[in-house]
């Protein structure tokens, strides 16, 4: 479904990701964990076009997206949920999830609204709160939301645990998983290896914008290197809080 | 009462002013200093229209807003879309370049007199407690209101409305919604050259319309804009009804001759003491 062929992006003397290659396949569920820095963001950027001054190529559906413009890969079937939700804060919770739905008909933005608040109740009952006032968790699920009202095929993650109590993580992950069983393919770049391996199919692992592993994710989890650089580290953090 | 009334008057249209330079500044961050052109513009469209070839004035005036629209598409195509290097600075400056250039070729086709736009609604004063105001000042107040109340019906409740607020938010969040930032960066420009024209046409019958009357309309909206607070629609309307009373009060106190410098005064008062205006919020800040 989504095919990334040794992209490489730097901004200017920063290389931050060089020959990258990753595929996801429709259906699956792929994690990519990378520490802070290793290039994540910029990684779901490139594929968005967001940033565009990638080398490599980027297909998606059978088709090159890779000079495509942001809105124009949206139609197309492929969705983000930016790094730090970035939801639309001065309007409020119903109006940022009709934006997610400005390129569908009007018909379809209705039904999506109806499947959007089945999935997050939450949302529905603050549906006509400012979004700016939403908790961080509420805010995840809105941003969420929101780009699943663009009725993707693919959609991309950016870590979706950042700034997340453990819980609120848990019930982000365990609505993604819900998405995944109903067809959704999802490539998701996290951080936080446990979480982002232990839903996962799939997975690589980022650093200093190479893929250095991947595999399984079962797999991954058990990798002594992923222990020691990622998970170890969650394990130091929690110690030095 | 009378200044209150002519305050009023003027007032209305610095306000339309600065709800331009409001909705561009939201999208592009920009201070399109070439607003004040358009308003000459639609005086200018209406003159030729409505005066020079005796188009009925309700065919005269959509032609004239579908011309000040068409050319706000085109502006903004050639003056910032074709600029090179987009740094605020840079576009800032090409706004001002705009403005000469836009002043120079309306005095090459309408010449450097004052021309009389003819009055389109019966004259009419109406006595009002403490003074009288004539029904083209009414028409001026309400259409201004109007407008203020159909653009923020626009933001609130129509699909590009809202588009273009998803925009004033986060404009790399709206691409991700499919909304493209570009076509609202022209819609803006269209918009608020639209509502330059209503202005001009409106204010013509009473000031006459004259090659130059850009840069003070303009120089005015742009200080209502500041008073208000940049980034706020009502406090733009708020603003410039204020300055508009402010403006005439004192030129009952100092000579009139230094009633221009007043809009002045009021932006440098306001940078001194109260940056963000008198109704600006802080940017709801990005989670
Ligand atoms: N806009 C930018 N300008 C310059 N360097 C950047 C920019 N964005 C990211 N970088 C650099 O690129 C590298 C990768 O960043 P990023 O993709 O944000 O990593 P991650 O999402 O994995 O934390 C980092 O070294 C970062 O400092
Ligand atoms: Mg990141």
């Amino acid at each position: 479904m989504l095919e990334v062929k040794s992209l490489s992006v730097s901004y200017g003397a920063v290389q931050a990701l060089s020959n990258v290659s990753v595929h996801v396949a429709p259906g699956e569920f792929v994690s990519l964990i990378g520490s802070n820095g290793a290039g994540k963001t910029t990684l779901l950027n490139s594929i968005m076009n967001i940033i565009g001054n990638s080398k490599g190529s980027v297909t998606f559906d059978g088709k090159d997206v890779t000079k495509a413009r942001t809105p124009k890969i949206v139609t197309k079937g492929m969705a983000i949920v930016p790094e730090g939700r970035r939801i639309f804060s001065n309007m409020t919770v119903r109006e940022n999830l009709e934006m997610g739905g400005f390129t569908r008909p009007a018909g379809e933005v209705k039904t999506n609204l109806q499947k959007m608040f089945d999935l997050f109740p939450v949302l529905e009952e603050r549906q006509t709160q400012t979004a700016g006032m939403l908790s961080g968790g509420e805010q995840q699920m809105l941003a969420i939301g929101r780009a699943l009202m663009t009725s993707p095929k693919l959609l991309l993650m950016d870590e979706p645990s950042m700034g997340l109590a453990p819980l609120v993580i848990k019930e982000v992950y365990e609505k993604l998983k819900v998405l995944a069983a109903g067809g959704l393919t999802i490539l998701l770049v996290e951080q936080n290896a446990t979480m982002a391996l232990k839903y996962a199919q799939r997975g690589y692992v980022l650093e200093n914008g190479r893929i250095i592993l991947q595999g399984k994710a079962s797999e991954l989890l058990g990798d002594n290197e992923v222990k020691r650089a990622y998970l170890g580290k969650e394990y130091k953090e929690k110690w030095e809080r | 009462m009378q200044f209150l009334y002519s305050g009023l008057t003027s007032g209305s249209i610095y306000g339309l002013v600065a709800l331009g330079f409001n909705i561009i500044y939201n999208t592009t961050g920009l201070i399109n200093f070439a607003q004040g052109e358009f308003v000459m513009l639609g005086g200018m469209l209406i003159y030729t229209l409505f005066c020079m070839f005796e188009i009925p004035f309700y065919t005269a005036l959509p032609l004239t807003l579908a011309g000040c629209f068409i050319i706000g598409v085109l502006y903004e195509r050639v003056f910032i879309h074709l600029a090179r290097y987009k740094t605020e600075i840079n576009l800032v400056t090409l706004t001002i370049a705009a403005s000469i250039i836009m002043r120079d070729v309306a005095m090459h086709i309408w010449g450097r007199d004052s021309l009389r736009v003819d009055d389109y609604i019966p004259v009419v004063n109406v006595q009002m407690p403490g003074g009288v105001i004539s029904s083209q000042s009414i028409l001026i107040i309400a259409v201004s209101l109007l407008v203020a109340w159909g653009l923020n019906f626009f933001l609130k409740k129509s699909k590009y409305g809202k588009a273009m607020r998803a925009c004033f938010d986060d404009q790399t969040a709206a691409e991700t919604c499919g909304i493209s930032v570009r076509n609202v960066r022209i819609m803006s420009f269209a918009v608020s050259s639209a509502m330059a024209g209503i202005a001009g046409v409106i204010i013509s019958p009473i000031t006459f319309v004259t090659y130059d009357d850009g840069i003070m309309i303009g120089l005015k909206g742009f200080a209502a804009a500041i008073l208000g607070g940049l980034g706020n629609f009502w406090a733009a309307v708020a603003g410039g009804i204020l300055l508009g009373i402010f403006e005439s009060f004192s030129a009952s106190v100092i000579p009139s001759g230094y009633k221009d410098a007043m809009a002045f005064f009021v932006i440098l008062l306001i940078l001194f003491i109260k940056p963000d205006g008198l109704f600006g919020r802080k940017k709801a800040t990005r989670v």
